[in-house]
């Protein structure tokens, strides 16, 4: 065959709708509509309400629990603005100017997927002692206040491809927002899942939300467990979430998520490891924020209390500011009123993602959510790495 | 006079190979992306103990040294070649059929040799047929190779074309199946050759022969490989070489404007910032479309660069779920590499499925690991399915009814491919995540979510694309880089574009033309 030609059709016809092809497309580009080329698309145009970026809202109401816990009602400042649609367990991430820093801060989305439509959030704030943003929401915004936030993120989500059937939720302190929203989606029917929620307090004061959950426990599908560790009190469970309890009110099968602060991640951990069940059972959402660095394991000691020149780059310019050995190089950032990009502020969404051009660096193996080639190409996520020495790094 | 010699926009492959080109040759090159990591569509993401390949399922044209696909070629000359880490790809493809009457389920091997023997196996008496096609593969990868090589467009081109590719002039006007049929193959050695079509996303009653022979004997001939680190890995191998080489990458840097004045592009305007970046040439990894439709001011655009670019049609929007399991491919019983799965070998009637949610059978299905070994923990496997949209069918789905209609997609795949293969998956899924052109329109801001750039309708299929290179420009001082290319969709495609373009541009400069 390699002497022999090869003919399609014929020798001659083949030449000519060889030689036709390059006339033909010619006339179809030339031919075109004279008519504008669209600058959107439908699809696109739901992505853009799915992922808006930065979101302009604006406080429309606020609900007091108390002195240390308040929700605020959002709005989008501009009311012929759609929300940005949101999946029960995600969170938004408000930014805030508070004196020279510029701060970013998750908070679960308390309300529901259908309010959400209907035009509000709500998230739902608790002091953190010796906190830095949620004591100056609490004692600073006002009805009216406009509000910066990024669009809904998160993966602590119920995925009925993946998940049982029962979700065993888990929920300490603040960490009762995303089953708030949980709970609303199972009894508005958007959610197609059964809800057993072990909300732990230390009194019943402390339980948050307690007349919304009791309502919402009525419905078949969600079932309602106070427990409470510090006072004896009847129709409450007293204690801890132990393993017992979980397996006391859980069915068969089930899925755990679990959102709280440290103490009871901690806690709660042990006694979910003692269950025995697939990790694929099991979802977490860290819900704690930046404590010192010191006493997280692994961190080399002798570095404790250091300051450090970090110095960095971002579009084309570079600026010197100063960091604590002792706090995320995005606090740094923060504090020094540079705008660097962060969400989920605990390693795991990558939006933070930056190069470590020089210099050395801690990173927590727990809240390490690198990429593979991020970490052979020396990049870090500022918001759960630490600085070990003078070093510089390109944020943009 | 400009502050930059070029500006690319947009760090997808396309992009990234553009710039790279440039900086090697010393050129200052500013590239420009709007999200915080450099691939576009070559990415990956991590849930859990699991990260995810975005998108690659094999790159191509990949062979070693001697028969070196052009694809390597770019990569080392570039210099980004050692910055990865490779791995092969074991066998070519597992083909099964849901509803053919002939019930396929095949598994052809890499190697033309091997490959033929499999096909005489399934299809007794194609060995003459298939051998005879095979000649003329390799005669239309040299024309490949020939094109993958062109740095710039000219008269002698055509020359060379008509003395030295006789054989590609014949075959060049003709789709797959009309040559397939010419050449004697069986239909039933037909419906298996065709199985990797939907990777170009075209039926083979229209796909132009030289485009889907030449993949499947690069591909046979040179076999695949991916990157370790998945295609993030290999985004960043590029990008460090292109910082390297003095480039200048700004992340976070969405262009919403290009500039133009007298006709000319001459700068952008990055979204959100105030000076503006002049540049003495502009390379868009955007959609022609998004350059047009957006990102220039209507008033300064040519009637024949509308006409031109609505005369385009879009080829497929995408869709993937990837699945984390917490069993081991053996456990699952998943013991190929790539599996095609089609309602029926018929590519015609299949193709036309895919134009609505519902009517969609079509999937490509990958395991990782068994390219990557060890690309999950212990015990583990990471699955990725896709499909693609013939039509924009998603566009009528509603916002409320979004998670909704992903989860019945998602659904569907799982059951198809568990119907096909007989492994169970479903029980094991421990992270799942679904892709749909929405989120590949947010992702690279593609036009309708298309991950295929545009589509190779019958008069725009590779040939004549490749052969008016330098007529498509559409603006002086504006010229585009990936998909939406001479070269069409595809990861080595789209490598090969930005390093085509780039050179192009270099050799006008050269020559003394105006770029
Ligand atoms: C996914 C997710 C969802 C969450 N949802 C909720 C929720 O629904 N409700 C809720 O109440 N909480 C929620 N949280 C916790 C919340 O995001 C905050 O961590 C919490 O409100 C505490 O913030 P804080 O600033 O008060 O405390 P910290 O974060 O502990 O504040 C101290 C930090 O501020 C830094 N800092 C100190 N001074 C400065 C300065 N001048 N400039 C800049 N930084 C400085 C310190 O170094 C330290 O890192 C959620 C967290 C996550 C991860
Ligand atoms: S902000 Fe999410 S990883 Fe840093």
């Amino acid at each position: 065959m390699s002497k022999r030609k090869f003919v399609v059709k014929s020798g001659m016809i083949d030449l000519i709708n060889f030689a036709k092809m390059i006339p033909e497309r010619k006339a179809h580009l030339e031919n075109g509509p004279l008519r504008r080329v669209p600058a959107t698309y439908p699809i696109n145009e739901l992505a853009k309400l799915n992922h808006p970026g930065k979101m302009e809202l604006c406080v429309s109401d606020i609900i007091v629990h108390s002195e240390d816990v308040k929700s605020y009602i959002l709005k989008a400042e501009n009311s012929n603005k759609k929300l940005a649609p949101f999946r029960a367990g995600q969170y938004l991430t408000v930014q805030l100017k508070i004196g020279n820093s510029l701060v970013t801060r998750p908070y679960s989305i308390a309300s529901t997927p259908n309010d959400a439509r209907k035009g509000f959030y709500n998230i739902t704030v608790k002091r953190v002692p010796d906190g830095f943003v949620s004591g100056y929401i609490l004692d600073n915004i006002k009805i009216g206040d406009k509000i910066t936030a990024f669009s809904p993120e998160g993966t602590f989500v119920y995925e009925p491809i993946r998940d049982a059937k029962t979700v065993v939720g888990i929920a300490g302190g603040s960490g009762i927002t995303p089953f708030l929203s949980l709970a609303g989606s199972i009894a508005d029917g958007t959610c197609d899942a059964d809800l057993v929620l072990l909300y732990g307090a230390r009194t019943s004061k402390d339980l948050v939300f307690k007349a919304e959950l009791d309502e919402l426990g009525k419905n078949d599908k969600i079932t309602v467990v106070y427990v409470l560790s510090d006072s004896k009190e009847k129709g409450y469970e007293k204690g801890f979430i132990t393993a017992e309890l979980i397996q006391k009110y859980a069915p068969e099968t089930y899925s755990i998520f679990l959102c709280g602060p440290k103490a009871m991640y901690e806690f709660a951990g042990k006694e979910i490891e003692k269950l025995n069940i697939r990790k694929k059972f099991v979802r977490f959402e860290l819900f704690t924020s930046a404590s010192k660095a010191s006493q997280i394991p692994g961190f080399p000691m002798d570095k404790d209390g250091l300051t450090f020149e970090l110095t960095v780059r971002q579009f084309g310019k570079e600026k010197k500011i100063t960091c604590l050995s002792n706090e995320s190089i995005l606090v740094a950032l923060e504090r020094a009123g540079i705008e660097a990009p962060a969400r989920c502020r605990s390693g795991e969404c990558g939006f933070c993602r930056s190069k470590l051009v020089s210099g050395d660096v801690f990173v927590p193996s727990n809240t390490d959510g690198r990429r593979i080639a991020d970490i052979k190409f020396g990049y870090i996520h500022p918001c759960s790495t630490y600085p070990m020495s003078d070093i510089v790094i390109k944020i943009d | 006079m400009s502050k930059w010699d070029a500006i690319v926009i947009g760090a997808g492959n396309g992009g990234l190979s553009a710039a790279t080109t440039f900086a090697q040759a010393g050129k200052k090159t500013l590239l420009l992306e709007k999200h915080n990591v450099p691939g576009g569509f070559a990415t990956s993401f991590r849930r859990g103990r699991f990260e995810f390949e975005a998108s690659l399922h094999e790159l191509c044209s990949f062979g070693s040294v001697p028969g070196m696909g052009n694809v390597r070629r770019i990569f080392e000359e570039l210099g980004v070649y050692d910055k990865v880490e490779w791995c092969r790809i074991p066998d070519a493809y597992r083909m099964i059929t849901l509803k053919d009457p002939e019930n396929y389920d095949v598994t052809m091997p890499f190697g033309v040799a091997a490959f033929i023997d499999k096909m005489e196996q399934y299809v007794p008496g194609s060995r003459p047929s298939m051998t005879k096609l095979f000649a003329l593969g390799e005669k239309m990868r040299d024309t490949g190779e020939f094109f993958g090589n062109i740095k710039g467009f000219d008269g002698k081109l055509v020359m060379d074309i008509l003395q030295d590719h006789t054989d590609f002039i014949r075959v060049a006007s003709y789709s797959s199946n009309e040559i397939l049929k010419a050449v004697g193959v069986p239909k039933k050695a037909r419906d298996i050759f065709n199985a990797y079509w939907c990777y170009l996303g075209e039926d083979t009653d229209t796909l132009s022969f030289v485009h889907y022979m030449g993949m499947v004997e690069r591909y046979l001939s040179t076999g695949a490989v991916c990157a370790k680190g998945r295609s993030h890995e290999m985004s960043c191998a590029f990008q460090e070489r292109f910082e390297e080489l003095g480039g200048t990458v700004y992340f976070n840097s969405f262009v919403d404007r290009i500039v133009m004045k007298n006709g000319r592009a001459i700068g952008v305007h990055i979204a959100g910032r105030d000076e503006i970046e002049f540049a003495d040439c502009i390379v868009c990894n955007s959609s022609p479309h998004n350059a047009i439709g957006k990102m220039i001011d209507p008033k300064d655009l040519p009637e024949m660069a509308v006409r031109k670019t609505n005369a385009r049609k879009f080829a497929g929007r995408g869709f993937t779920m990837f699945l984390g399991l917490d069993k081991s491919p053996e456990e699952l019983g998943v013991t190929n590499h790539c599996y095609m799965i089609y309602d029926t070998a018929d590519t015609v009637y299949q193709r036309k499925s895919m134009n609505t949610i519902e009517g969609n059978n079509a999937q490509a299905t990958c395991c990782l690991n068994l390219a990557v070994p060890g690309c999950s923990p212990e015990g583990t496997t990471i699955m990725y399915f896709t499909t693609l949209y013939t039509e924009d069918c998603w566009s009528k789905v509603k916002e409320e009814d979004y998670v909704k209609t992903k989860e019945y997609v998602a659904n569907k795949m799982i059951d198809n491919f568990e119907k096909a293969t007989g492994a169970k998956i479903r029980d094991a899924i421990e992270e799942i995540e679904i892709a749909t052109p929405a989120t590949y329109a947010r992702y690279t801001d593609a036009p309708q979510g298309t991950i295929y750039g545009y589509n190779s309708e019958p008069w725009d299929g590779i040939v004549p694309r490749i052969l008016m290179t330098g007529s498509d420009d559409l603006i002086p001082g504006l010229y585009f880089a990936g998909g939406y290319g001479t070269q069409l969709l595809g990861f080595g495609s789209a490598y090969t574009s930005g390093y085509q373009v780039a050179n192009r541009i270099m050799k006008k400069q050269e020559k003394g033309e105006r770029i």
